[in-house]
């Protein structure tokens, strides 16, 4: 996507093709260049010649239930390009049976069943998925076109209403949003100005580029600037009788109609089968519950060019068991597709049921910036750790008397990326570098810098003391549910004893953690690495500024920052504000080179000052896929950010190849 | 006997008093609440819009006053928001967790829970008695030494092992479906002769599981209380006096080594509503107690509350009972006769 009116004639900029062994996923990385400005333009494939209409409502259409095929599709259905990407048109119907850990996780589903204003394809190339396009003025003047004709799941339009009732009614309205709109929508406090041009034409307008704007759409989490108005508008007190709202919501035993709009209005969360979506499922049945049923969507807006409408199953079925059943669960054969909750530990088990049950275990790496990663907190409330933490000499020192291969070879079955935590190769932002630039085993070095620092003074077990004489014994606190993160710190005891350092684990629940964090207790915490290890220029590099309290290298300025400096502490180490600086320039900025250039600096920044001490990336995750689903890659790249799971392989797009394997097993 | 039973109710509610605000108090003692874990939880999955909705959130619920306020509404003697009444007046609470009201959460899974756990009782006096009354007619026999054996090891073998291995088996070599209390199929049916069966069926693995220590400590106990009876001169005088053996057993000696069970009633009675979680979170089973552990991680404080006062006000009341039973059973046992 250009940040550049199309009268500047740009030159293309330099490709990066790192390829990463990854057929399906070779993140052909393209910058935003010439070619990228058609990305947010309409789609140029042809329409279908005919539709077909879908076996699943044939009788509701029939029997008039249910309007014909031609009459539910946009005008403009998105027509997917199955054959550009090595897919094959597929058959429609049948279930997939999937496994969640809880309700509450069915918020996953809509990360998986990918579909968004505007989207990622497997190129990480940002493209119109439920718009049919976008026009982008230097990300200062965004309008987009939705699909003529399209439709709400229940058969209602959808307009330029659902867009201007979010905004207008929902983001503005206090009583909803307290604190305001979401910040992606607002650049330096000021709002867009919201314009409806027709009713399918929507324009947001602010005074400065919001670069941030379009990829926030395309997030795992869809922060959905629209809503099904004709549902909304029966809990908003502006449209209905306020005596027969504050008369429901006290049924559902909540205090106003604000709470009950907050309730019903969870498009993302699937927990209110009332409302209507435009995803290729829709949920049939609410919490509690043992199982839920998703049934297909009878206007999603996606078709093949058989002119048959995707999703190609009919109905997805998530059942509710515990997450360390998983496993055994696969290995006994009873779930067609499972990725979330299983581990790298799991892999014996799930390889061990596949003949006798007919699935297959994929393997993919999992893009993150390093698998266990070591976060020394610099805000740390003791002063005597402070300064220490404080001190690069000591971070570097750390990550070098890191014995990152053993650790490969133990826990990683020798297949991960040993380095720091930084982005993966294969990523446009991606140098050798930063992988390496402190990321090797040198115990000498590591012990030189520490003798530089002044911990010299040992005990008789040679542990260093520190300058008030404790010893230099770090307590790693860390999440007690990560069982590699624990493994792989306990190989680290017998690393860092080389270099003079002590090592203690102490495993708790992830929220004592954070709270711990925020309250500037733990010396170290250990968790993952960077969550978006494949970023393009034109993500947000959110990540590596000191800008959120969750990041356990700095709770405190994270604080500071999100609290809008009522709590924590104002960013007090110069390379570190440097990064603050970088962050806010990227973000005022619509040229993608610049924000290229910056990325490269943070990163530069973070793999030069150990902020983070990454290990090995490139943990696999299991997938399970039944024997006979097609158009799923063997392998590809698995993460939260930016692929959604695996969102935009696109599942809707997944088929059984055969008539007797649809039945599953239920129902 | 009036007298007496008006005391121990005016202790039952004192005691209950003391557990609500201790189980409260307690509950809340991490740092944070539920809606600010929730809200880092979200965040560090990226989704920064949760936390707009957090201070709505609070405040709806009233987690900004102080944890003393707090208690007072949950027991109702203060007003609370959302029209919440409080616990005296019957009202149960809210789960944040399932956004529904506690006894929508807690009812679905407390028959089941009952019926497991029912189960598993039967199971363990059906086939524990038996056992010890042979142990200890025979003792020191081949049977007896078998039976010891298969005891600690039931005793020994940590349940969610043993409930993996026998899920694992069950499911290669019976087809019966890992986890939970009926096939997933039958999820969102009506109760069908199909359904019951793969109830039953299901209840296998978890009533073994959870049974098999409690019988190996029962097979243990009873068979100790029966040797003690049976050395007494009573039990001797009528076998002397040609009782048949098993009718001069069973009308003293085993009335009289059932005694401690008796008195086990109080703890049985809550254990029928929270027992066997670990075993329950192992094998995906929808009782009470995984979702009693979840809401105490989580900080679900009023569903967490209300389960564990559920449990306290069981505990009392099967204590009430055991007494009056042990009393009707024990003629040696008088109240309030020094």
């Amino acid at each position: 996507m250009t940040r550049l009116p199309p009268c500047l004639n740009r030159p293309l900029t330099r490709r990066a093709f790192a390829r990463a062994g990854l057929g399906a996923a070779s993140l052909a990385l393209l910058a935003r260049g010439a070619q990228a400005q058609s990305a947010l333009g309409p789609s140029t494939m042809p329409l279908p010649s005919h539709w077909v209409e879908t076996p699943f409502f044939q009788k509701l259409v029939e029997e008039g239930k249910l309007p014909p095929i031609a009459d539910r599709l946009p005008q403009q259905p998105l027509v997917v390009d199955l054959k550009a990407r090595g897919r094959e048109i597929g058959k429609q119907g049948g279930d997939i049976i999937t496994l969640a850990a809880r309700a509450r996780d069915l918020r996953y589903f809509s990360a998986i069943a990918y579909n968004r204003l505007v989207g990622y394809d497997e190129k990480l190339v940002l493209r119109p998925d439920i718009l049919e396009s976008v026009d982008n003025q230097d990300d200062r003047v965004i309008t987009l076109h939705l699909r003529r004709g399209h439709r709400w799941s229940d058969g209602h339009p959808f307009t330029a209403e659902d867009f201007r009732y979010w905004w207008e009614d929902a983001a503005l309205n206090k009583a909803l949003f307290p604190a305001g709109p979401p910040i992606f929508m607002m650049i330096d406090g000021q709002l867009p100005t919201f314009t409806v041009v027709d009713e399918v034409t929507v324009r947001y307008e602010w005074h400065r580029p919001n670069p941030r704007f379009l990829p926030t759409l395309a997030l795992p989490r869809d922060p959905m600037i629209y809503r099904p108005a004709h549902y909304m508008k029966q809990f908003h007190s502006r449209y209905s009788d306020a005596e027969a709202l504050a008369q429901a919501a006290a049924r559902a035993k909540l205090k106003s109609w604000a709470a009950l709009h907050n309730r019903m209005d969870d498009m993302f969360e699937n927990s209110n089968p009332d409302i209507p979506t435009l995803g290729p499922w829709k949920i049939m049945n609410a919490s509690p519950a043992t199982r839920f049923v998703f049934q297909r969507n009878p206007y999603y807006h996606r078709v093949d060019e058989a002119g048959q409408q995707l999703p190609y199953t009919d109905k997805v079925i998530v059942d509710i068991a515990s997450a360390g059943l998983f496993p055994a669960k696969a290995n006994a054969g009873e779930v067609d597709f499972l990725a979330r909750g299983l581990s790298m530990p799991d892999i014996p088990v799930l390889k061990e049921g596949e003949k006798a049950q007919g699935y297959r275990t994929l393997l993919w790496p999992i893009a993150r910036g390093s698998q266990v990663a070591l976060y020394p907190n610099l805000t740390v409330s003791d002063p005597v750790w402070r300064k220490l933490n404080r001190d690069v000499r000591f971070r570097r020192a750390l990550s070098l008397g890191i014995d990152r291969h053993t650790i490969n070879n133990a826990i990683f079955f020798g297949l991960g990326q040993e380095g720091n935590n930084t982005v993966r190769e294969g990523s446009a932002m991606f140098e050798p570098d930063f992988r390496t630039r402190y990321g090797i085993y040198d115990p000498e070095a590591a012990n030189a810098l520490l003798d530089e620092i002044g911990l010299t003074e040992r005990r008789g077990d040679g542990t260093r003391l520190l300058s008030d004489g404790r010893p230099l014994e770090i307590v790693v606190e860390v999440d007690g549910e990560g069982g590699m993160t624990v493994d792989t710190l306990q190989l680290l005891v017998e690393f860092w004893r080389e270099i003079g350092v002590g090592l203690f684990i102490k495993p708790q629940d992830i929220n004592v953690l954070r709270n711990r964090a925020y309250a500037g207790l733990p010396v170290m915490v250990a968790g993952f690495g960077l969550d978006n290890a494949i970023p393009t220029a034109e993500m947000l590099p959110s990540e590596l500024a000191p800008i959120f309290q969750d990041n356990f290298a700095w709770p405190k300025w994270g604080q500071y920052i999100e609290t809008k400096g009522k709590n924590g502490e104002a960013c007090d180490v110069q390379e570190a504000q440097r990064l603050l600086t970088l962050y806010i320039t990227w973000l005022s900025t619509a040229d993608e080179a610049e924000q290229a250039k910056i990325w490269k600096e943070m990163l530069s920044n973070h793999a030069d000052q150990q902020w983070s001490i990454g290990t090995v990336a490139d943990a696999l995750q299991p997938i399970i896929l039944r024997d006979g689903l097609k158009n799923f890659p063997v392998k590809a790249l698995y993460s939260w950010d930016p692929t959604s799971l695996v969102g935009i392989y696109r599942v809707d797009e997944v088929y059984w190849d055969k008539a007797e394997r649809r039945v599953a097993q239920a129902l | 006997m009036i007298v007496f039973l008006t005391k121990r109710f005016a202790t039952m509610v004192g005691t209950l008093l003391l557990i609500s605000a201790l189980t409260f108090f307690i509950i809340k003692l991490p740092p944070g609440d539920f809606l600010s874990n929730q809200i880092a939880e979200l965040r560090s999955q990226g989704d920064a819009g949760a936390a707009a909705r957090a201070d709505f959130l609070i405040k709806q619920y009233g987690l900004d006053r102080p944890v003393w306020e707090q208690y007072l509404v949950w027991m109702g003697a203060m007003p609370g928001s959302n029209g919440y009444s409080g616990l005296l007046q019957g009202d149960w609470g809210w789960s944040f967790e399932y956004d529904k009201p506690v006894n929508e959460v807690v009812g679905d899974a407390l028959w089941l829970t009952l019926l497991l756990n029912l189960a598993t009782v039967a199971f363990v006096h059906i086939v524990a008695i038996p056992i010890a009354i042979y142990s200890a007619r025979r003792q020191y026999s081949l049977g007896d030494y078998a039976f010891t054996l298969l005891g600690y090891i039931g005793l020994a073998m940590p349940s969610f092992l043993l409930a993996l291995i026998l899920l694992y088996y069950m499911n290669r070599w019976f087809g019966i479906s890992i986890g939970g209390l009926y096939d997933s199929r039958y999820a969102n049916e009506p109760w069908t002769p199909d359904k019951i069966k793969s109830l039953l069926q299901h209840l296998i693995v978890p009533t073994l599981v959870i049974g098999l220590s409690g019988t190996a400590a029962m097979i243990r106990r009873m068979r100790a209380n029966l040797l003690d009876e049976l050395s007494k001169q009573y039990y001797v005088t009528a076998k002397a006096k040609g009782l048949p053996p098993t009718k001069a057993l069973l009308k003293y000696p085993f009335r009289m080594a059932l005694n401690p069970f008796v008195s086990d009633i109080g703890n049985l009675l809550p254990h029928l509503v929270s027992g066997s979680v670990l075993v329950s979170l192992v094998m995906s089973l929808p009782t009470v107690g995984p979702i009693l552990l979840a809401a105490l991680k989580s900080q679900d404080q009023f569903l967490a509350g209300f389960i564990l006062m559920f449990v306290a006000v069981l505990t009392v009341v099967g204590m009430l009972i055991s007494d009056l039973l042990l009393a009707w059973l024990d003629p040696r046992i008088r109240l309030g006769q020094r």
